[in-house]
C-alpha cells in the first residue's frame, strides 16, 4: 500500500468460528501495538511508547490503577480514540489509518463488554443481543437461532423475551456478553466488566470469558481487581504512569518474563 | 429489521414527544396553507376575469336606435364575437337591483350611473391584442361613450396576486425555518433519550447511515403528519366558511371559493416530509461521532 493511502474497507483475514482458514494470517499476531503514544493533556501522557504483540487465541489481563490507561488502550483498539503516534495493527490492518467509513467494519470483528453494560433498558434481551446481527443484515430466522445459542452460552437460555431493565446486574452483564459474542468476533474486549458486580458474580463472569476464550476467541480483559488475576495464571499487562509491564505467565510467576515496554 | 421497523420501535417509546412535534409542525403549516389558499382563490378570480370573454360597449345618451342597430350588426360580423346583447339603462338598473337587493341605495344613484350598453360576448381564446384593437376601434364611433374590456380589473388582480405570492413566499421561508427548528429539536431530544441505543449501534459496527436512517424516517413522518394535519384543519375551517359564503358575492366576482387543489395539498405533505427528513439528517449528523 502507498504510504498515506486510506484503507477503504476492513476485511479480516480470519474470523473465529468461520470456516475459512488463511495459514499466513494464522501465524501473524492478532494485535500489535508499536510504540503507541496517547495523551489527553500534554503534561500527562496516558500511554508512553507502548509496544506489545498479542497472539491469536490469547487471554490477556490488562490491569493498573484508575486512570492508568486501561480503557484508553481498549478505546484506541476499536477506533473510538485516535493514537497520537505509533501504530496499532489488528489482523494486519493499521487501525489508525482506517477511514471513518471503515471503522464500522473493524468493530464488526470486535466484541466489547463494558462495566455499565451499555444495554437498552426498555428492550428485551433478544432485541439487545440481536443488535450486531441486525447491523450485519442477518435474516430473522438465523438471528433467532444465533441469539438462542449465545444466550445458552451465557446461561440465559429461554429468557429472550424478558425486558433487560428488569434483570439483575449479573444477568445484565451476561446479556452484554451474549451481545458481544453473538457476531462471533475475532477479538473480545472487556472494559472492567466485573466492576459493578459482587466478588462471586465477578468470578462467574470471568469464568464465562474463559469459556468463550476456550472456543478460540482472543480476549483482552481490563480490570483493576487483583483477585481476579489470581484465579488462573494468565498473561498480564500492567499499566502505570504511561508505562506497560508485560507479565507473560501471570503475577505469581512474573519475575523471569517481566519486561517493560 | 427494516429502518421502518426500527423507526417504529424508537418512536413508540417517545410517542408523546412526537405528537407534540407533529402539532407544532401543523401550526406552522396551517399558516402556509392558508396563504396558499388565498393565493389559489385570488388566482381563480383573476383567471375568471382574464378569460371572462366579454366586453361592455357603453352608449352615449344621444345615440339613436339606428346607430345602435348598425353598431350591433357590425359587432356581430366581427371576428371573435359570439353574441351581442342590448341592455337599456332601465334594464341595467334592474339587473343590478336583482344582485344587491337594495332599492333605496339604487334609487339614490343618478340616471347616468346606468348607461345603455351593448354586452359583447367574446370567444375565450381571443387574443388580448385583438380585443384591445377592437375596443380602440369601437371607442372612435360617435354612438360609443366608452368600452370596458375588464382587462384593468384582471391586471389589478394580477398585481394583488403577485403581492400574495410574495407574501406566501416569505411565509413559506418562515414555515421552513419553523419546521426545521421543531423537527431538529424533537430529533435531538429523541436522540438524547436513545443515546445508549445509538452508542451501542456504533460499537457493534453500524455505519452512520444505518444509525441515521430511522431518525430520518421519524423526521419525515413528523413533517408529513404535521403537514397533513394542517391540511385537514384548514379543510374543516374552509368547510365552515364555505357553508356561510354569500353566493351573490360569488356571482358578483364571477367565482366562488375553492379549496386547495389535491396536487397542492399533496405537495405540502411531501414538502413537510422532505423538510422533516432534512432537519433530522442535519441534526443527527453532529451527534454521530464516536
Amino acid at each position: 500500500m502507498e504510504p498515506g493511502a486510506k484503507v477503504r474497507a476492513f476485511r479480516p483475514a480470519l474470523r473465529a468460528g468461520a470456516n475459512r482458514f488463511d495459514p499466513v494470517a494464522a501465524h501473524r499476531p492478532v494485535l500489535v501495538f508499536d510504540d503507541v503514544h496517547k495523551a489527553y493533556r500534554a503534561d500527562a501522557p496516558v500511554l508512553k511508547g507502548l509496544s506489545l504483540e498479542i497472539q491469536r487465541g490469547e487471554f490477556v489481563f490488562i490491569t493498573g490503577p484508575s486512570g492508568s490507561g486501561k480503557s484508553t488502550l481498549l478505546r484506541l483498539l476499536y477506533a473510538a480514540e485516535p493514537v497520537d503516534s505509533g501504530r496499532i495493527l489488528f489482523m494486519g490492518r493499521e487501525v489508525g489509518r482506517l477511514s471513518r467509513a471503515s471503522v464500522p467494519f473493524l468493530r464488526r470483528n470486535i466484541g466489547i463488554v463494558f462495566q455499565d453494560f451499555k444495554l437498552v433498558p426498555n428492550w428485551s434481551v433478544l432485541e439487545n443481543v440481536a443488535l450486531p446481527l441486525e447491523v450485519l443484515g442477518v435474516n430473522s430466522r438465523l438471528t433467532r437461532q444465533r441469539v438462542g445459542d449465545a444466550l445458552e452460552r451465557v446461561g440465559l437460555d429461554g429468557r429472550g423475551s424478558e425486558v433487560v431493565g428488569a434483570l439483575s446486574g449479573g444477568e445484565q452483564q451476561r446479556v452484554a456478553i451474549a451481545r458481544a459474542i453473538v457476531g462471533e468476533p475475532a477479538l473480545l474486549l472487556a472494559d472492567e466488566p466485573t466492576g459493578n458486580l459482587d466478588p462471586q458474580l465477578a468470578v462467574d463472569i470471568l469464568g464465562l470469558f474463559e469459556d468463550i476464550h476456550a472456543s478460540g476467541v482472543t480476549v483482552l480483559f481490563a480490570t483493576h481487581d487483583r483477585s481476579l488475576l489470581d484465579v488462573r495464571p494468565r498473561r498480564v499487562l500492567v499499566l502505570d504512569e504511561g508505562r506497560a509491564s508485560d507479565i507473560l505467565k501471570g503475577l505469581d510467576e512474573a519475575a523471569p518474563d517481566r519486561h517493560v515496554a | 429489521m427494516t429502518p421502518v421497523e426500527r423507526a417504529w420501535r424508537g418512536g413508540r417509546n417517545d410517542w408523546r414527544l412526537h405528537v407534540l412535534s407533529v402539532f407544532s409542525v401543523a401550526v406552522a403549516f396551517v399558516c402556509l396553507a392558508s396563504a396558499l389558499l388565498v393565493v389559489v382563490n385570488v388566482d381563480a378570480v383573476r383567471e375568471r376575469w382574464a378569460q371572462t370573454g366579454r366586453a361592455s360597449v357603453y352608449l352615449k345618451a344621444a345615440a339613436t336606435p339606428e346607430q345602435v342597430s348598425v353598431l350591433e350588426k357590425a359587432l356581430r360580423a366581427s371576428e371573435g364575437v359570439t353574441d351581442v346583447r342590448q341592455v337599456s339603462a332601465d334594464q341595467a338598473r334592474r339587473e343590478l337591483g336583482g344582485l344587491v337587493n337594495e332599492e333605496t341605495l339604487l334609487s339614490a344613484l343618478p340616471v347616468e350611473a346606468f348607461p345603455a350598453s351593448l354586452e359583447v360576448m367574446l370567444r375565450d381564446d381571443l387574443a388580448v391584442a385583438r380585443l384591445e384593437k377592437l375596443a380602440a376601434q369601437l371607442a372612435q364611433l360617435p354612438a360609443v361613450e366608452s368600452v370596458e374590456t375588464y382587462q384593468a380589473w384582471s391586471e389589478r388582480l394580477a398585481a394583488l396576486l403577485a403581492g400574495g405570492v410574495t407574501a406566501a413566499g416569505i411565509l413559506a421561508l418562515v414555515v421552513f425555518a419553523a419546521v426545521i427548528s421543531v423537527v431538529s429539536s424533537t430529533i435531538r431530544l429523541s436522540l438524547q433519550r436513545r443515546r445508549v441505543e445509538v452508542e451501542v449501534l456504533k460499537l457493534v459496527g453500524a455505519t452512520d447511515s444505518y444509525v441515521r436512517r430511522p431518525f430520518v424516517l421519524e423526521g419525515a413522518a413528523q413533517g408529513a403528519s404535521g403537514a397533513f394535519l394542517a391540511i385537514a384543519l384548514l379543510g374543516v375551517l374552509y368547510a365552515i366558511v364555505h357553508s356561510r359564503f354569500d353566493q351573490r358575492l360569488a356571482l358578483l366576482i364571477g367565482s366562488g371559493p375553492s379549496f386547495l387543489p389535491w396536487h397542492v395539498a399533496l405537495a405540502i405533505v411531501v414538502l413537510g416530509a422532505l423538510l422533516g427528513a432534512l432537519a433530522a439528517h442535519t441534526s443527527i449528523r453532529k451527534l454521530l461521532v464516536l
